[in-house]
């Protein structure tokens, strides 16, 4: 306000005076004032232009329908209050009806012209008598508001009068403009803060031409930056976990290349040891002539959901182990006979030689072989014992080969073989030669392939020996995908829905616990195939797996 | 197949599809002296025993091609004076009590005791009814 006294007071004489004011007050919008003190000083400012002159700004409001308080410095405070939050209108005083029809209304005398016919008795007691008011227009041609000229005797304005309206609204509609333009910019990041820190998001800009980069404070958080450390895309990369950096430096070298998008799922290592997961999108911004002038996105955290997915992993990995010592358990008949035919053989052999020896008449060449035979099956019952390790360890390497399924189902017939025969069963394979290859991990098929047979066991138990049939097949769809079905003689699903026994703890049996089908099937989608039930139309329960053949060579040798 | 001087009725004839369990008892049983002659084939035996004299035969219970018992069924036919000995890799009541009943002289479950399977094997033998 010292300020605006310092143009204000008495400073009609010359033009010079006024020309400093204007700049003064446009310096002002340019500092970003507050908006009420540059209309104040505005005012002063033109009432310091003529004797006995008062003058008002009236805002009109975002909702283009009532008037907000603009300033009003030498008018009652009872006529501020009375016009503060009023309507425009046709008839709604000057400056109502000027906003309103878009165009100067002049009222000559306030005591007789209708449009005062409200605010008379007002303007009464204040003492104005003529008021001439004229919109005030953005540059887009919007009201923005109003400037009123009072005199307290009636008449019209003169021709000074008239330009220093025009200079008036061209100010105060610069200085409402801006301060609306900046309002709207201030509610946008308002909200777009909003919505980044309840998203965990950071912003981010890399300028590649400066080396240098800008980040959100949430942002500088994220990365563990300090908040007034200079950034660039160096000191954002090094935060990448040392494994994922090569990786994240050619998607990015390849977004800037191809001025495209930037996507990568990475790890951060923040000072002090903390890692994060993250989400971290990007595009390319180039000007006009299409060259590259910055890298914006976004970084999410993801650490919690990372968590939370490794933690559901880690239940899976345990639910499946658990489901491998199940089986098992299962194929007891199937492990000891396994083991008992080598084991038998090197006792066998260890006897003989005993009695040869014994009886002093061996041939050293009988005794070699013996020996060697001793070697050979100790070998075999190790690998049977390797192979049950295999199957009941904990899954530490979970490496994809390329597998020909016909060999798996043969290899886990083999293994269950016993079983097969213990439970007076029978399982006929129908093999198709022309299988595709499939990328899969061995263990994980070999688990589901025991888990469809073990089931198949079952579901024949109650059938006389001669009908305990269990047919496996195999089938290329189109050499797209490899398809493996397990085929019973038993009861059957569910009628209503035979997909429910892929449901956890669904289970129709004494023993089990209703896990082994679930995990078949998050086996199988894992290695992007399908597995489905049905009840076979002549009885008993089909199970059928398809996995994707791998890419590349295709066919199999024949199985 | 192996000695050409001993006569069939002192022959033990031996059948498992176990190529190495096979060879074992084989050799167990010669190196207690007795004379063998091993089938790694069931089909093999049977053509084996419709032109020769088996006195005791020693059948695995579990093979592929034909199991033990029913061997030991057709075989009561074929040769029903042929003493039977059993031997499984498999702890199987059942499949014990079914040969036992069906008259088998003896069951063991691999791996056994070398000195009762021998003592079985040559009771067997003495049981039989010399031509």
């Amino acid at each position: 306000m010292s300020q605006a006294n310092k143009v204000a007071k008495g400073q009609r004489e010359t033009e010079e005076p006024f020309y400093a004011g204007q700049t003064w007050i446009l310096e002002m919008v340019a500092a970003n004032a507050p908006l009420p003190e540059i209309l104040t000083n505005l005012v002063l400012l033109m009432e310091a232009q003529e004797e006995g002159m008062l003058c008002s700004i009236l805002v009109l409001g975002s909702d283009g329908m009532r008037v907000r308080h603009g300033a009003a410095p030498s008018l009652p405070e009872a006529y501020v209050k009375a016009v503060n939050g009023a309507s425009i209108g046709p008839r709604n005083g000057s400056c109502g009806t000027a906003m309103f029809l878009k165009r100067p209304v002049v009222v000559t005398d306030v005591l007789t012209d209708p449009l005062w016919a409200d605010y008379r008795h007002l303007a009464e007691i204040c003492g104005l008598r003529a008021c001439w008011s004229t919109p005030i227009f953005s540059a887009q041609g919007d009201v923005l508001g109003s400037f009123a000229m009072y005199r307290q005797e009636p008449r019209g304005p003169n021709a000074e009068e008239t330009h220093l309206t025009q200079v008036a609204t061209h100010i105060a509609g610069i200085a409402i403009e801006r301060q609306r333009v900046q309002e709207t910019l201030r509610e946008r990041d308002a909200r777009i803060n909003l919505a980044a820190e309840s998203a965990d998001l950071a912003f981010w800009v890399i300028y590649p031409e400066q080396n240098t980069a800008w980040m959100s404070d949430k942002g500088r958080v994220m990365y563990g930056f300090d908040s007034n450390l200079p950034l660039n895309r160096d000191r954002i990369c090094a935060r990448v976990h040392p494994d994922e950096r090569a990786a994240v430096h050619a998607a990015f070298d390849r977004a800037c290349a191809s001025h495209g998008l930037f996507e990568s799922e990475h790890r951060l290592v923040l000072p002090y040891g903390k890692t994060r997961w993250v989400i971290v999108r990007g595009r390319c911004l180039v000007d006009e002539h299409g060259h590259l002038l910055e890298l914006i996105g976004v970084t999410i955290d993801v650490s919690a959901q990372k968590q939370a997915e490794l933690q559901l992993q880690i239940q899976r990995e345990e639910m499946s182990h658990l489901n491998r010592v199940a089986l098992m358990g299962e194929m007891t008949a199937s492990v000891a006979h396994e083991l008992n035919q080598p084991l038998t053989a090197i006792a066998n052999n260890a006897s003989a030689a005993r009695r040869f020896l014994e009886r002093g008449n061996i041939d050293p060449k009988l005794l070699q072989q013996l020996l060697q035979d001793m070697v050979a099956d100790s070998q075999r019952a190790g690998e049977v014992i390797r192979g049950i390790r295999a199957l009941v360890q904990k899954d530490k390497t979970v490496v994809r080969t390329v597998l020909n399924l016909n060999s798996v189902i043969a290899d886990t017939l083999r293994l269950v073989s016993s079983d097969i025969a213990l439970r007076e069963s029978v399982v006929v394979t129908e093999m198709d030669h022309s299988l595709p290859q499939v990328e899969a991990v061995p263990v994980q098929i070999q688990q589901v392939l025991l888990n469809l047979i073990m089931n198949a066991l079952d579901a024949v138990e109650a059938r006389p020996p001669a009908e305990r049939r269990i047919i496996i097949s195999t089938r290329s769809l189109n050499g797209e995908s490899a398809e493996v079905s397990v085929r019973d003689f038993g009861i059957g699903l569910p009628k209503d829905r035979p997909d429910k026994v892929f449901d956890h703890f669904f289970s129709t049996k004494q023993t089990g616990m209703g896990m082994g089908l679930t995990i078949v099937r998050s086996i199988i989608e894992t290695h992007g195939g399908k597995i489905s039930a049905e009840n076979a139309p002549d009885g008993g329960a089909r199970f059928f797996f398809h996995l994707p053949a791998t890419r590349g060579d295709s066919k199999s040798q024949a199985a | 197949m192996t000695s050409g001087e001993k006569s069939d009725a002192e022959i033990v004839c031996l059948v498992d599809d176990d190529l190495s369990v096979l060879k074992s008892i084989e050799r167990l049983l010669k190196s207690d002296g007795l004379s063998v002659r091993a089938f790694n084939k069931p089909k093999e035996f049977l053509s084996h025993v419709q032109t020769h004299t088996v006195p005791v035969v020693i059948l695995d219970i579990w093979m592929e091609e034909m199991s033990g018992l029913e061997l030991q069924a057709r075989l009561s036919g074929l040769s029903p004076d042929t003493r039977v000995i059993i031997i499984t890799g498999r702890d199987d009541p059942g499949a014990k009590l079914t040969a036992l009943q069906k008259g088998v002289t003896a069951f063991f479950t691999k791996p056994f005791d070398d000195d009762q399977f021998l003592k079985a094997v040559r009771s067997a033998l003495a049981m039989h009814p010399t031509e």
